[in-house]
C-alpha cells in the first residue's frame, strides 16, 4: 500500500486522535502556612501521559505545591482536582518519590517494595509477582533480599521508584528525585526514569533544581517565580523522546529556561534582601 | 563469612570480656591474702565463692539464695513489664500529640532525674512493707525512660515515612504497624534497656527498705546484723551478673535480630538510611 493509499483507507485517523485527558488541574490553587504564603496562585493544567517538570527559586513552593497534589497538604485557595475530583486526601493513583528515598529500613528491598500491594490486601504471592516487573525495570535484579543500608544512593533511589510504581499508581510525583544523587548515578537513574515513563505511561510531574534535568526529561516545564509563587512561565519543550543530552535544539531550551528562571532568582534575591 | 571464623570471632570477644574480670578477681585474691586488705571486711573471692556454694545449698545448709534471686526478679521483671505497658502506649500517645507533649513534658522533666527509691517512704505509710510497695517503686523508677525513649523514637520518626504508607491508601492502623512501631523500635530497645536497668537498681534499695523476708537487697541488708560480709559481697555479685546477663542476653539478642540486621552499614554513624 502506498502513503497515498495508505491515508485515502484511513481518511479520519489523523483528526480521530483524541487530546489526552486532563489528569490535574490547578485554578488558583495557593496553600499559606499560617502567615507565610507558600503558593499564592498556581493555575495548570496536566493531561494524560504529560511528563511536566516544576522549576524555580529555593523556597518558593514547589515542594509545597507537590505535596498538594499528593495529597498530604490541603490548599488554603483555589481548587486542586485529580481526573476532575477535589484532592481531598492521599491515595494510590498518586505515587510518590522523594529526595531521600524515605526507604524502610527494617524490610528487605522486595518487602520495601511490596508495600504498597501489601497495604492494598494483596496475598503476599500476589504482591511478589507485581514487584518482581518493577525490580527487573529498575534494574535491582539480585537485591531483593539486601537491607536497604547496604544499597548505594542510587540503588536506593530505584528502590523507591520501583516502591511507587508498583502500586500502579497514575501519577507519579518526584521531589528533587535526583538531588542526593552523585552525577554518574544521576544520569543512570535518570535515563532509567525516561525509560519507564516510555514504557508505563503515567502521568508524571517532577520538581527539580536542575534546568538540565528538567529540558531533558519534561515535557513542559513550569517555572515558579519567587515567593508568594505562581506560574511564571509555561516552556513546551517540543522535541521527540528519548532525548539526546547533546542535541542542539535541547541546548535552546536549556538557554531560554535558564534565562526566565535567572530573572526570577535575581528578583527574590532583591525581594529578600529588601527585607 | 565460614560460620567456624564468627564462633572463633564469638569466643574472642567473650574471652577478651572476661580477662580483665579475672585479672581483678586475681588482683583481689592476692590482696586479702598477703594482707594487704583486711579479710573481714575485704572478703576473698575464693570466700565468697565458698559462701555463695552454701547458700545454694551444695553443702547440706538451706538453700536460700536462689529463692532471692527469684523473688528479686519477680519483682524487677514485674514492674519492668508494667513499666512498658504503660509507658509504651502513653510515649506513642505522647509523640504524636504536640499538644499533648506540651502538656506533659514539664511533668516528665521533673520526674525523670528524681530516684525512684524516695517514694519508698511514702509508699511505706500507705501499703506497708511488702511486695507492693517494692513493685511501685520499682515501677516509678522504670516507666520515666520508657516513656521518654518512646516518646523520642516516635517523635523523631518524621512525616515522610508516613506520608509514603499514607499515599499507598494505608490507614492509621497500616500506619502505626507498619512504621511508627518499627521506626521507633530503636528507641523502644534504648527505653527497655534503661528501663530495665533502673527497676533492677531500683530494686535493691526498695528491698532493703521494705522486703519483708526475701530478696538479694534483703539478703544483703539482713546479712548486716550477723556482720556475714561474705553473704553480702554474694549479694552484691549476683546483682551485678544477673543486671549484665539480662541486658546482654535479652535486649543484646532483641538488637541482634533487629536494629543490627536492618542498620548494618550504617550502625558506626548510627545513621538510619
Ligand atoms: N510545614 C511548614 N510550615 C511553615 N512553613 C513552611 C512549611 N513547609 C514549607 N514552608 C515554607 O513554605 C515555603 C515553600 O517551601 P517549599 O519547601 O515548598 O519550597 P521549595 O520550592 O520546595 O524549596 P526547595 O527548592 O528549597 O526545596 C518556604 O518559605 C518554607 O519555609
Ligand atoms: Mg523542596
Amino acid at each position: 500500500m502506498s502513503n497515498v493509499e495508505n491515508i485515502l483507507a484511513h481518511p479520519v485517523r489523523e483528526t480521530v486522535v483524541p487530546a489526552p485527558r486532563p489528569k490535574i488541574t490547578a485554578e488558583g490553587a495557593g496553600v499559606r502556612f499560617g502567615s507565610v504564603t507558600a503558593v499564592e496562585d498556581f493555575t495548570t493544567t496536566i493531561r494524560e501521559r504529560e511528563f511536566v517538570s516544576i522549576i524555580g527559586p529555593s523556597g518558593c513552593g514547589k515542594s509545597t505545591m507537590l505535596y498538594a497534589i499528593a495529597g498530604f497538604l490541603k490548599t488554603t485557595s483555589g481548587v486542586l482536582k485529580v481526573d476532575g475530583e477535589p484532592i481531598v486526601k492521599p491515595g494510590p493513583n498518586r505515587g510518590i518519590v522523594f529526595q531521600e528515598f524515605v526507604l524502610f529500613p527494617w524490610r528487605t528491598v522486595l518487602r520495601n517494595i511490596t508495600l504498597g500491594p501489601e497495604i492494598a490486601g494483596l496475598p503476599r504471592a500476589e504482591a511478589e509477582e507485581r514487584a518482581r516487573k518493577w525490580i527487573r525495570l529498575t534494574g535491582l535484579g539480585g537485591f531483593e533480599d539486601a537491607y536497604p543500608a547496604t544499597l548505594s544512593g542510587g540503588m536506593k533511589q530505584r528502590v523507591a521508584i520501583a516502591r511507587a510504581l508498583t502500586c500502579e499508581p497514575d501519577i507519579l510525583l518526584l521531589d528533587e528525585p535526583f538531588g542526593a544523587l552523585d552525577v554518574q548515578t544521576k544520569n543512570y537513574v535518570m535515563k532509567d526514569l525516561q525509560d519507564l515513563w516510555i514504557a508505563a505511561s503515567k502521568t508524571i510531574l517532577m520538581v527539580t533544581h536542575s534546568v538540565q534535568e528538567a529540558t531533558l526529561m519534561a515535557d513542559r516545564v513550569l517555572i515558579l517565580g519567587a515567593r508568594p509563587s505562581r506560574i511564571v512561565a509555561d516552556v513546551k519543550i517540543d522535541l521527540p523522546h528519548p532525548r539526546d543530552p547533546a542535541d542542539p535544539r535541547l541546548g535552546q531550551y536549556r538557554q531560554e529556561v535558564t534565562a526566565i528562571l535567572s530573572a526570577e532568582v535575581d528578583r527574590s534575591m532583591k525581594i529578600e534582601r529588601s527585607r | 563469612m565460614p560460620p567456624g571464623f564468627r564462633l572463633f570471632d564469638r569466643v574472642i570477644v567473650v574471652v577478651q570480656f572476661l580477662l580483665p574480670i579475672l585479672g581483678l578477681l586475681l588482683f583481689w585474691e592476692l590482696a586479702v591474702r598477703t594482707g594487704l586488705a583486711q579479710a573481714s571486711i575485704l572478703p576473698a573471692p575464693s570466700t565468697i565463692l565458698a559462701r555463695a556454694v552454701e547458700l545454694l545449698g551444695l553443702t547440706g545448709e538451706r538453700a536460700v539464695l536462689f529463692g532471692h534471686i527469684g523473688a528479686s526478679l519477680k519483682r524487677a521483671l514485674l514492674a519492668f513489664a508494667l513499666a512498658v505497658a504503660v509507658g509504651v502506649p502513653l510515649g506513642f500517645l505522647l509523640g504524636l500529640s504536640r499538644e499533648a507533649q506540651l502538656w506533659v513534658s514539664p511533668i516528665l522533666s521533673l520526674m525523670l532525674p528524681l530516684p525512684a527509691v524516695a517514694w519508698t517512704p511514702i509508699l511505706l505509710v500507705v501499703f506497708g512493707p511488702g511486695d507492693l510497695t517494692i513493685v511501685i517503686v520499682c515501677f516509678l523508677g522504670a516507666v520515666f525512660p520508657v516513656l521518654y525513649s518512646t516518646m523520642q523514637g516516635v517523635r523523631a520518626c518524621g512525616t515522610q515515612p508516613v506520608w509514603v504508607v499514607r499515599s499507598m491508601g494505608g490507614s492509621r492502623l497500616d500506619v502505626l504497624r507498619r512504621v511508627l512501631i518499627p521506626a521507633s523500635l530503636p528507641a523502644l530497645i534504648t527505653g527497655f534497656k534503661l528501663g530495665m536497668a533502673h527497676s533492677w537498681r531500683t530494686l535493691v534499695a526498695a528491698e532493703m527498705l521494705a522486703a519483708l523476708s526475701s530478696g538479694l537487697g534483703y539478703m544483703i541488708f539482713s546479712a548486716r546484723s550477723y556482720m556475714d560480709v561474705s553473704t553480702m559481697f554474694v549479694g552484691v555479685v549476683c546483682l551485678a551478673a544477673i543486671g549484665m546477663a539480662i541486658e546482654h542476653l535479652l535486649f543484646g539478642t532483641l538488637e541482634r535480630a533487629t536494629i543490627h540486621r536492618w542498620y548494618v552499614r550504617d550502625a558506626g554513624t548510627g545513621g538510619r538510611q
